[in-house]
């Protein structure tokens, strides 16, 4: 490089105004996106929760109800406050932890690669989810039917 | 020859089977419970096997069933969630949203009902600074000031229920309740040791005795309260009667916005605050909804009576809310204004129905401090014209 083009280069503004406004617009976009994100969050309690399976829900489970296992692919397991739901689709397998005294879902293991549902935060309101991409396995809350009168309060 | 063998060989497998299916069944078998109602039969269904019905409360002479329904035409459910007192509480209206206004409208209501609660939280939340209760708490013995309509009109109703149940329900029981840790921090006791003493709680009492001299007075539009010209000097502190509030503000505020629905023409629907306090209006095809009292003894949250009901207010306390154990004995957040402790009468949940959900609220807590017999007798003599559940623990 030459001495000329060196001082060239040393001379040019660090940013052009269409650099700015494309900057600009970058940030407003991420500032609007996380205050729309944070607002809309339903942060109610977590009042059941269903499984899906590449789309498919296999399993759903209102707190304080019987729960619904809509699969062969599912196995569930009771012992005391806790229900052990084990999803097998081929080799793979996800084990979800329902603990239905304090009403926290996680997942509690699995065999897929990185394992990263495992360290998804437990699911305690209805703005959390699970999700296991590997596997296309998610756990997402359970809204209750609102044309079903029965409900439990106490 | 081989058989013989076989069966000798077999036996002490299948005495072993016998003896230890027994023994799993000894331990598993449920603990059985009853129940006391005033309902009138086929007005409610008994769904738990553990609960036995006990005599029957005479005197219900009320009229809560005797309610119309029109189905409608053209609906959809809305829904909204709000948290306020430290409680969850959640908003259903069923209403034909399609029709011209009728989003704009909802969206009026249910910022109108944002508003009541968060009225109705700065006025009564004792941790809530400078909302009237906390000034109540903080300001010396016998001092007077202003308040606001809202603790005007909840504190007057404290009161009434105060005389009603005889000081069963006595909502200035507040340093009972810091010094068993059910004042949200969860710092309960860990060991018989740790648990407070008489003498302490016996002075902490005698504080809360206190509450009925409370004394209101409205002039020119403005509510004043003055706090008992009583204290006591404790470790150097001088101790004056604190209130809590909480438990009846729910069912004030629920009883707010049961206004609220019927000012906007909202028929169907209902308003669940904390699961402590509730409204119903009827539900758009069935008319009742049906109420699942949830068993204070189950893990899993499960129904032990329905309850089908419309157009009504209701509350219920129990001693699953917040509780601890220690050697077996369970130690729960509603305390007994004669001694100061956790209630331990055998009184596991109550719920009331009828009339307006704050009184319920305080209701619902006095017959928790009651005993059995008690709680017969007033609900038989005073709750007439309400329905009343409780359940209980030999």
């Amino acid at each position: 490089m030459s001495l000329k083009k060196i001082e060239q280069t040393k001379k040019d503004r660090w940013f052009r105004i269409f650099d700015l406004i494309i900057y600009g617009v970058i940030i407003i976009s991420v500032a609007v996106l996380f205050i729309v994100m944070f607002t809309t969050q339903d942060k109610s309690k977590l009042t059941g929760v269903k499984i899906l399976l590449k789309s498919e829900t296999v399993f759903e489970y209102e707190f304080g109800k019987e729960y619904r296992k809509l699969s062969d692919k599912v196995e569930v397991k009771e012992e005391g406050v806790s229900l052990t739901v084990t999803v097998r689709d081929g080799d793979n397998f996800n084990e979800v932890y329902i603990d239905t005294a304090n009403k926290t879902v996680r997942m509690s293991e699995a065999n897929c690669r990185g394992k990263h549902c495992m360290y998804f935060a437990p699911m305690s309101d209805n703005s959390d989810f699970i999700s296991c991409s590997p596997h296309g396995v998610k756990i997402e809350p359970l809204f209750r039917d609102l044309d079903n009168p029965i409900i439990p309060f106490g | 020859m081989f058989v013989k063998k076989f069966t000798k060989l077999l036996f002490p497998f299948a005495f072993a089977a016998v003896v230890f299916s027994a023994g799993c069944g000894g331990s598993e078998k449920q603990k059985n419970y009853t129940l006391f109602t005033n309902m009138p039969d086929g007005q409610y269904s008994v769904i738990a096997e553990q609960y036995t019905q006990g005599g029957k409360i005479s005197g219900y002479t009320g009229d809560i069933d005797n309610q119309p329904f029109t189905p409608p035409e053209n609906y959809s459910h809305k829904r909204m969630y709000y948290n306020y007192m430290f409680a969850d509480a959640e908003l259903i209206v069923a209403d034909d949203f399609t029709a011209e206004g009728a989003e704009a409208k909802f969206n009026e209501f249910s910022a109108k009902v944002n508003d009541v609660l968060k009225d109705v939280q700065s006025a009564l939340s004792s941790g809530f600074k400078n909302s009237d209760i906390w000034k109540f708490n903080e300001y010396v013995a016998g001092a007077e000031y202003e308040i606001s309509a809202i603790t005007y009109e909840v504190l007057s109703l404290a009161l009434s229920v105060h005389e009603l149940t005889g000081g069963y329900y006595n909502p200035a029981l507040y340093y009972n309740i810091q010094e068993y840790g059910f004042n949200g921090s969860y710092d309960f006791p860990e060991s018989a040791e740790q648990m407070p003493d008489d003498e302490t709680l016996s002075v902490y009492t005698e504080i809360a005795s206190h509450f009925n001299e409370i004394t209101l007075r409205e002039e020119n539009g403005k509510y004043f309260v003055k706090k008992p010209d009583y204290s006591v000097v404790v470790d150097d502190k001088t101790l004056t009667l604190k209130l809590d509030l909480g438990g009846i503000g729910k069912g004030y505020a629920v009883d707010k916005i049961d206004r609220l629905y019927d000012e906007y023409g909202y028929n169907y629907g209902y308003f669940n605050f904390g699961a402590s306090s509730m409204l119903l209006k009827s539900h758009p095809q069935s008319g009742d909804y049906t109420i699942s009292l949830v068993d204070p003894r189950s893990f899993k949250h499960e129904g032990y009576i329905n309850i089908p009901a419309r157009n009504v207010t209701l509350s219920t306390s129990g001693d699953n809310e917040q509780y601890f154990e220690i050697n077996g004995k369970r130690y729960c957040h509603i305390i007994d204004p004669f001694t100061g402790k956790p209630v331990q009468n055998g009184i596991m949940s109550a719920t009331v129905l009828g009339g307006n959900a704050g009184e319920n609220d305080a209701l619902t807590t006095a017959i928790m401090c009651m005993s059995k017999e008690t709680a017969i007798k007033f609900i038989e003599e005073k709750l007439t014209d309400k329905k009343v559940v409780f359940t209980y623990e030999d």
